[in-house]
């Protein structure tokens, strides 16, 4: 028995291990399989040696048939040879011998070992007379047989007669003293002939001779060599007569390897074979066992984890008999459920644990489950625990073994849900809260059905488009919210709604609340469907009602939905709040608002109120379009737009001012320009308020008046004051001119008369009233002279026209002809004829005489006076310019007074200094301008403009 | 009393003619020089070798000449007087009848009178015998 067992382990063992079986199954075949291709081999060669054997033996023994033919034959020859050692008969004996021995070619008798005889002689002529022992490579053979005293077969050779042969010698001594020798030639060709070799399988075997040749002391094989000859199988035979070796050598090698290796190839493919099929048929019992074991484990793991489901599952869960109520298998939580131990639980039963009240129900149902009646069931129910207290619990019951289709066992899982109950305990107790709430509340409230109205719109696909599609939609389909509108259910109002509308019931509003909507109810409806097109849960806005009696009565309308119901719109709660007073004071309040709003916008000025501390506007009244051309938006929009938009200059002083104002908290009064919206500059007068708030500067207030035409007027006001005023500076400076130049003669003849009146004599008489004519002769000239700048400045309507400037310098150059030629004067010009300037003749006649008249007057002492005259153009003003190459004028020194009257620099007695000043005061009254450059000794450039 | 010694700068030849019968006749002058404008005054003023106060102790300057006025002669003055270490007594005699000459001549330090013209032979002789 332990043996057995023993043994079986190691069979065990050995099946345990497929691949090693395998291996050594295979190992083992293949094993036996060589042993016995050894066997075959050794028996097919032993076969072969044996066959070659007798070949080869067959062989030799016709080989030396044939050589003992030689030796009689060769031995009947010498016999020939007579006692006086001629032979006698030659011929006809070798003819008989020749013809009873056809092996033989040729006989021939060798006395002193001299070829002395031969038969036949036909072909054999050349070995005549031949001595074998001197011919050296004869001659060793030739002694070997006669040392010996045997007949020894020499060759094969090369026959002298042709061909390979073999020659026997025979010693012939007579008297013991050496005849010669008795000679047979045979040919190899017919000697192998003989031998049978050619009756010998060729395909199978072939033949060699050879004979260890003592000369060359190797061995040399006379028979056509093989190439594969040494590697063959092959045996040997010793031929004494001739020192021969002859062999039999197996042709094809490899027949041995061909029958042997084929069959071992197979037997060791056969062995792999069989050594895989045990391979494979070990291992499948155990692939089937791991499938086993895989299953147990799986098996185990489900009951694992049912059992760890059912003892911790967060229900209660037993397993009960259905008859009894028993319980059979209880987990944790149903006992923590009802407050017992595992061995408690199980001595009770379900009835006696459940609430009295719930216990009916649950028996008829479960008498109904075992009946087969229903599937199973679930109910809510009331446990009562060990301490006593009251559980509710979900029941859910399924029956789990059947016998005879009569359920014998059920499965019953229980789920505290005294929580929910006490929560819907509190919701039922809300609910009543809320209704009280609403039927109490202080604001008329309707709760509203919108569902319908949502649905319609839904098929209307108006929901979720854009306010501005629904809008002209409804417009358009104006019955299209009066059917909204019946689609609104009332479903509840409250009292104070009832008092709202003066109605009796509660049915009366809301069966007919359509009676009690306002006019304008069907136009705040419509914004109403809007809203609920884009899913706005809320709506607030103003409406107005009927009451029963017909009163309107303007009502707050505010519209919600109730959490949960967004989507259907289900329910909605909807507030109609009574602000018919308030209404009313908001009205009076809009009126008195709208006119001090129509007053400011009278006031014709801008009305603003800014920001204290930024000066950004709050206010800005529409009046600031018509002066400014901004809109309001505009200016509000920005809150430096203020700052931003005073004019640069005014900037700096503005902000300052105004800062400074604020902070002293004065009311101030100032004047800036800003910059309108066309790009003009708008004078502004601002009157500005500080609004303080505890001692506060909060916000300032004002009014801008545009006050651009005033500026403008006071502008040109002043212009005119400043024209005034240099007027009557030059009037005055004429009269000082005048005053001065008028007295200096006048002084001068109140001398002379104060003189006169005491002369001493009559000479001096003469003398002091000569002087008074000269004086009164100057005083002529100066009255003249001023008579002369009177005249220009009086002179208002002064007649420009068209000039040849050219024709005016030669009329010039004309009246100065005289001093031109006396002081060679060169005067050019680089004026194009015909050009034309508009001018008083008689100005530009004088001008140009008193300029180029100067410019010789005041020549350079050391060179001959050059004048250029030219006209130029700049800023489209015509410049004359007149140059000269004269003694020129200190301008740092004379520069201010160059064109005053009797002003003269030089003391020339020409100068009388009134030319400039008259020349100047004409072109001045041309509206023109004369302006001087000069360097002194260089010359002097009048330049003068003409507009 | 010390006869004086005058120049009278003007450009006007008829009051050189008629200022000179007046001085003479005040028999107040001991030497009278007439020039023309203030660049010929000051020019012998420069070239003078003699010492001043041998040549100079009253100028009667006019205002409006030519070449160098009155007011150029009078800066001119300023800027040569300290070589000569005397001093010279200036009047201004101007037809002009306009204030800011003769304020400009009240506030100017070396100027001592404003005459207007005509010079009377009172107005000399108070020159001449002030000291």
């Amino acid at each position: 028995m332990k043996s057995k067992k023993k043994h079986n382990k190691y069979i065990e063992w050995f099946f345990n291990r497929p691949k090693l079986t395998g291996t050594l199954t295979f190992l083992f075949l293949s094993y036996i399989v060589g042993f016995v291709v050894v066997l075959q081999y050794q028996v097919i060669k032993e076969d072969e040696q044996r066959q070659m054997d007798t070949i080869l033996h067959v062989v030799q023994q016709n080989i030396e048939q044939s050589l003992k033919n030689c030796y009689t034959t060769s031995l009947t020859l010498a016999l020939t040879i007579g006692e006086s050692g001629v032979p006698k008969n030659f011929d006809y004996v070798s003819k008989s011998l020749i013809a009873t021995n056809p092996t033989i070619h040729t006989v021939q008798l060798v006395p002193k070992g001299i070829i002395k005889y031969i038969y036949p002689m036909a072909g054999n002529e050349e070995a005549m007379n031949l001595n074998i022992l001197t011919s050296p490579h004869l001659n060793k053979e030739a002694f070997k047989s006669i040392t010996t005293r045997k007949m020894y077969f020499a060759g094969p050779l090369e026959l002298k007669q042709g061909g390979m042969g073999i020659v026997g010698r025979f010693p012939i001594f007579q008297n013991n003293q050496f005849w010669g020798f008795s000679a047979v030639i045979l040919k190899l060709e017919t000697l192998l002939k003989s031998s049978g070799i050619a009756n010998v399988d060729q395909s199978k075997y072939y033949f060699q001779l050879s004979k260890y040749s003592p000369t060359e002391k190797r061995e040399i094989f006379y028979l056509p060599k093989k190439e594969n000859f040494n590697d063959n199988y092959k045996i040997s035979v010793q031929i004494p007569d001739g020192d021969w070796k002859l062999y039999i050598a197996s042709k094809n090698r490899s027949f041995l390897t061909k029958e042997i290796l084929i069959p071992g190839i197979i037997g060791m493919l056969l062995a792999a074979l069989f050594g895989v099929v045990i391979f494979t048929l070990l291992r499948m019992p155990r692939k089937l066992q791991s499938l086993v074991n895989k299953q147990a484990k799986k098996l185990m793991n489900s009951e694992i984890k049912f059992k760890a489901i059912f003892d911790q599952a967060a229900v209660g869960i037993a397993h009960i008999d259905s008859f009894t109520g028993r319980f059979i298998e209880i987990n944790n939580q149903y006992c923590k459920l009802l407050g017992y131990s595992q061995k408690e639980i199980q001595e009770l039963n379900y009835q006696t644990l459940t609430h009295p009240e719930d216990l009916s129900e649950d028996l008829s149902n479960i008498n109904k489950l075992r009946a087969g009646e229903i599937e199973n069931y679930s109910l809510e129910k009331r446990f009562i625990s060990k301490d006593g207290n009251v559980i509710w619990i979900n029941l859910t019951v399924s029956p789990l073994i059947k016998k005879d289709g009569k359920v014998v066992s059920h499965i019953a899982i229980i789920e505290d849900i005294s929580i929910k109950k006490d929560a819907e305990d509190l919701i039922k107790k809300s609910e009543i809260r809320f209704k009280s709430l609403f039927e109490d509340y202080p604001i008329p409230l309707w709760e509203k059905d919108f569902s319908q109205v949502k649905n319609y719109l839904k098929e209307l696909d108006l929901v979720n488009k854009s306010p501005e599609i629904v809008e002209k939609y409804l417009k358009t389909n104006p019955e299209v919210i009066a059917k909204c509108m019946t689609l609104v259910r009332v479903v509840d109002v409250n009292n104070m709604c009832i008092d709202l509308h003066d109605a009796k019931t509660k049915e009366e509003v809301t069966c007919g609340f359509k009676q009690f909507l306002g006019e304008s109810y069907t136009c705040d409806f419509a914004k109403h469907i809007i809203a609920i097109t884009q899913g706005k849960n809320e709506l607030i806005a103003d409406s107005t009602i009927k009451t029963a009696k017909g009163e309107t009565r303007d009502v707050k309308y505010r519209w919600s939905i109730i959490t949960g119901f967004e989507e259907s719109l289900g329910r909605t709660i909807v507030s109609t709040e009574d602000i018919t007073v308030q209404k009313h004071n908001e009205n009076i309040i809009k009126k008195s608002q709208q006119r001090i709003e129509s007053l400011i916008n009278t006031i014709d000025g801008i009305v603003w109120e800014c920001d204290a501390v930024n000066f950004s506007h709050t206010f800005i009244s529409p009046k600031v379009k018509n002066i400014l051309g901004y809109t309001p938006e505009e200016w509000l929009a920005d809150a430096a737009f203020w700052q931003n938009h005073i004019y640069d200059e005014d900037k700096h002083y503005v902000q300052n001012y105004t800062e400074l104002k604020k902070n002293q908290h004065l009311d101030h009064d100032f004047e800036y320009r800003m910059i309108a919206k066309d790009g003009s500059i708008v004078w502004l007068r601002d009157i500005v308020n500080v609004v303080l708030e505890n001692d506060k500067a909060i916000s300032l207030r004002g009014i801008m008046i545009d006050i651009s035409k005033a500026k403008e007027a006071e502008k040109e006001l002043n212009a005119s004051f400043d024209l005034v005023t240099e007027q009557n500076k030059r009037l005055l400076n004429f009269s000082y001119i005048i005053s001065h130049n008028l007295r200096s003669h006048t002084s001068n003849i109140e001398s002379i008369i104060s003189l006169l009146e005491t002369a001493e004599n009559e000479e001096e008489k003469q003398q002091l009233i000569q002087l008074l004519k000269t004086t009164s002769d100057s005083l002529n000239e100066t009255m003249f002279h001023l008579n002369e700048v009177i005249n220009i400045r009086a002179n208002i309507d002064l007649v420009s026209e068209p000039l040849d400037l050219e024709k005016y310098i030669i009329s010039t150059r004309n009246v100065l002809c005289e001093q031109i030629s006396s002081n060679k004067v060169t005067i050019s010009t680089e004026i194009p004829a015909g050009t034309l300037i508009n001018y008083n003749p008689a100005y530009l006649e004088s001008i140009l005489y008193n300029i180029i008249s100067n410019s010789i007057r005041y020549k350079h002492p050391s060179r001959k006076p050059v004048i250029n005259i030219n006209l130029v153009e700049e800023n489209n003003i015509k410049i004359l310019e007149i140059t000269d190459n004269g003694i020129g004028i200190d301008l740092a020194r004379n520069g201010d007074k160059i064109f005053g009257m009797y002003k003269t620099f030089s003391n020339n007695a020409d100068s009388r200094g009134i030319g400039l000043f008259i020349t100047k005061n004409q072109i001045d009254a041309m509206g023109g301008n004369i302006t001087v450059e000069s360097e002194p000794n260089k010359g002097t450039t009048f330049k003068i403009y003409i507009l | 009393m010390k006869k004086k010694k005058i120049w009278v700068i003007d450009d006007d030849n008829i009051y050189q003619i008629i200022v000179k019968k007046i001085m003479e006749r005040s028999e107040m002058f001991s030497e009278i020089s007439s020039f023309k404008n203030g660049k010929d005054a000051i020019d012998e003023l420069y070239n003078s070798s003699e010492n001043i106060d041998a040549i100079l102790d009253i100028i009667l300057l006019d205002i409006n000449m030519p070449i160098m006025d009155g007011w150029e002669f009078m800066d001119e003055l300023g800027v040569i007087k300290p070589k000569f270490n005397a001093d010279i007594v200036v009047y201004i005699v101007s037809s002009s009848i306009a204030i800011e000459d003769k304020n400009k001549s009240k506030s100017h330090e070396n100027i001592l009178g404003y005459l207007s013209k005509p010079v009377t032979l009172d107005d000399l002789i108070l020159i001449a015998s002030r000291d």
